[in-house]
């Protein structure tokens, strides 16, 4: 059900002119995908500067709420960035994003993460200024740093996945991953 | 005498050194016939050596060692900006610059060394393309040049004194010299993809 | 920093290296867009960044 409404979803944002002019650009679909990569350095590597910072791996001399708090504001124009070129990626070539297998777990790792940074700044605000000075954040903290690390380290490689065609709809003919890649036609086909 | 001005001046004379012999090569055409002989390394990279067979034969080790590069270049990258926005006076202006370029470093070397580690892995795997790419070559030159840059006289002079000492012209155009170097080294590598 | 003090070893090899390798990169990186442009000239007849080819 909900297969077939994205996929036709997808059709509808497909015909549109504007998604095969970024397509067909010269340059225009090589430059979203350059910037959405090198916007990497800004997004993640703020945020991973801070994890790194929770795990006494880095600028341990630094109080850890000052670092993160400084931090917030390039972390957060790089992931603006991030999710605007990635929107308009998945806008020039939608039907064989949303028919990804990796798009679609890279989307459940997105969502956890975002879940993770939201408990984890709560328990940032919580625990404000007993710890600040310590070279290693309490344990809770740590938990939520290192969940953050692997949650990115996933979208990231997933993210790479992506333009890869292992599982594509026309190679496999596993029922459960055709189900979970939301090939609808390739379903019909084999019923 | 001279002794003592080497010993004084050895950074400035060695990079007059460095300079002269890359345009004397240039001159006695080296560099050409280095390319020109390089290529059977390159092909025996891709077909002989196992890390050459290992990237073309499984896609998805192949896919997964690329993505740690890109892991590795943001961290390189938030390092980079970090310490370099803090020396231009953008980013965590209240934290100590000195404190930021000691702290990151290590850090930044070695998120470098898993990227080179990670980088030759992924060239090999397509050697006998990207030896025809002048972007490639971009992207190796301005490597060398960087890891030079940073590790031979950025970090030493930012850490031999307190930076109100530095010239603040000096200290920014180390800065902008190291953001802009980082930044062609990533971007021509993911143009390496497109090409 | 006063003027009078004396230009250490390793702030005239910063400077004299920081200077030419971002001349280099800045020489590399107007000469590539110059060739994009170019390009895109060749391509499209006209400079724009995000023609649309259908309508071309």
């Amino acid at each position: 059900m909900i297969n077939e409404m994205l996929l036709n979803f997808a059709h509808w944002l497909e015909a549109q002119s504007y998604s095969q002019m970024l397509v067909a650009g010269y340059y225009s679909y090589s430059w979203l995908e350059a910037t959405h990569v090198l916007t990497l350095m800004l997004s993640i590597g703020s945020l991973f500067i801070i994890d790194f910072r929770m795990m006494g791996w880095m600028l341990t001399d630094v109080p850890a709420s000052k670092l993160a708090e400084r931090l917030n504001k390039p972390m957060l124009i790089g992931f603006t960035i991030m999710f605007i070129t990635g929107a308009l990626l998945v806008y020039a070539k939608p039907v064989e994003t949303v028919q990804s297998l990796w798009f679609r777990i890279k989307m459940i790792l997105l969502l956890l993460a975002f879940i993770n940074a939201w408990v984890f700044n709560a328990r940032l605000k919580a625990a404000a200024g007993s710890w600040d000075n310590d070279a290693v954040a309490p344990k809770a903290i740590r938990i939520g740093a290192i969940i953050s690390l692997c949650l990115w380290c996933g979208v990231v490689t997933l993210g790479r996945y992506i333009p890869y065609d292992w599982v594509d709809c026309a190679i496999t003919n596993n029922t459960t991953i055709l189900w979970a890649a939301g090939c609808v036609d390739q379903l019909q086909a084999l019923q | 005498m001279l002794n003592s001005m080497l010993g004084q001046y050895r950074r400035t004379i060695i990079l007059v050194v460095v300079f002269l012999l890359i345009a004397i090569l240039e001159v006695l055409e080296v560099r050409t016939t280095i390319y020109g002989n390089s290529l059977p390394f390159f092909e025996w990279m891709k077909n002989s050596s196992w890390l050459g067979i290992i990237g073309t034969t499984y896609g998805s080790v192949y896919a997964t060692i690329e993505a740690v590069h890109l892991l590795s270049m943001a961290v390189i990258g938030g390092t980079v900006l970090a310490t370099d926005l803090r020396l231009l006076g953008v980013v965590l202006t209240d934290i100590p610059s000195e404190t930021l370029t000691r702290g990151t470093h290590k850090v930044f070397r070695n998120a470098l060394i898993c990227a080179i580690a990670t980088g030759i892995f992924c060239a090999a795997g397509v050697a006998d393309k990207v030896y025809y790419m002048p972007v490639f070559w971009v992207k190796m030159l301005a490597l060398v040049a960087g890891g030079c840059f940073v590790f031979l006289v950025k970090q030493p002079l930012l850490n031999s004194m307190p930076h109100s000492e530095i010239n603040p012209w000096t200290i920014r155009l180390l800065a902008t010299t190291s953001i802009l170097v980082w930044f062609t080294v990533a971007a021509a590598g993911r143009w390496i993809g497109f090409s | 920093m006063s003027n009078e003090k004396k230009w250490g070893d390793l702030e005239i090899a910063a400077v004299g290296s920081a200077v030419i390798i971002m001349g280099s990169l800045l020489f590399y990186w107007v000469l590539e867009i110059e060739s994009m442009l170019e390009l895109l000239e060749l391509a499209y007849g006209s400079a724009k960044l995000f023609n649309n080819p259908l309508v071309y």
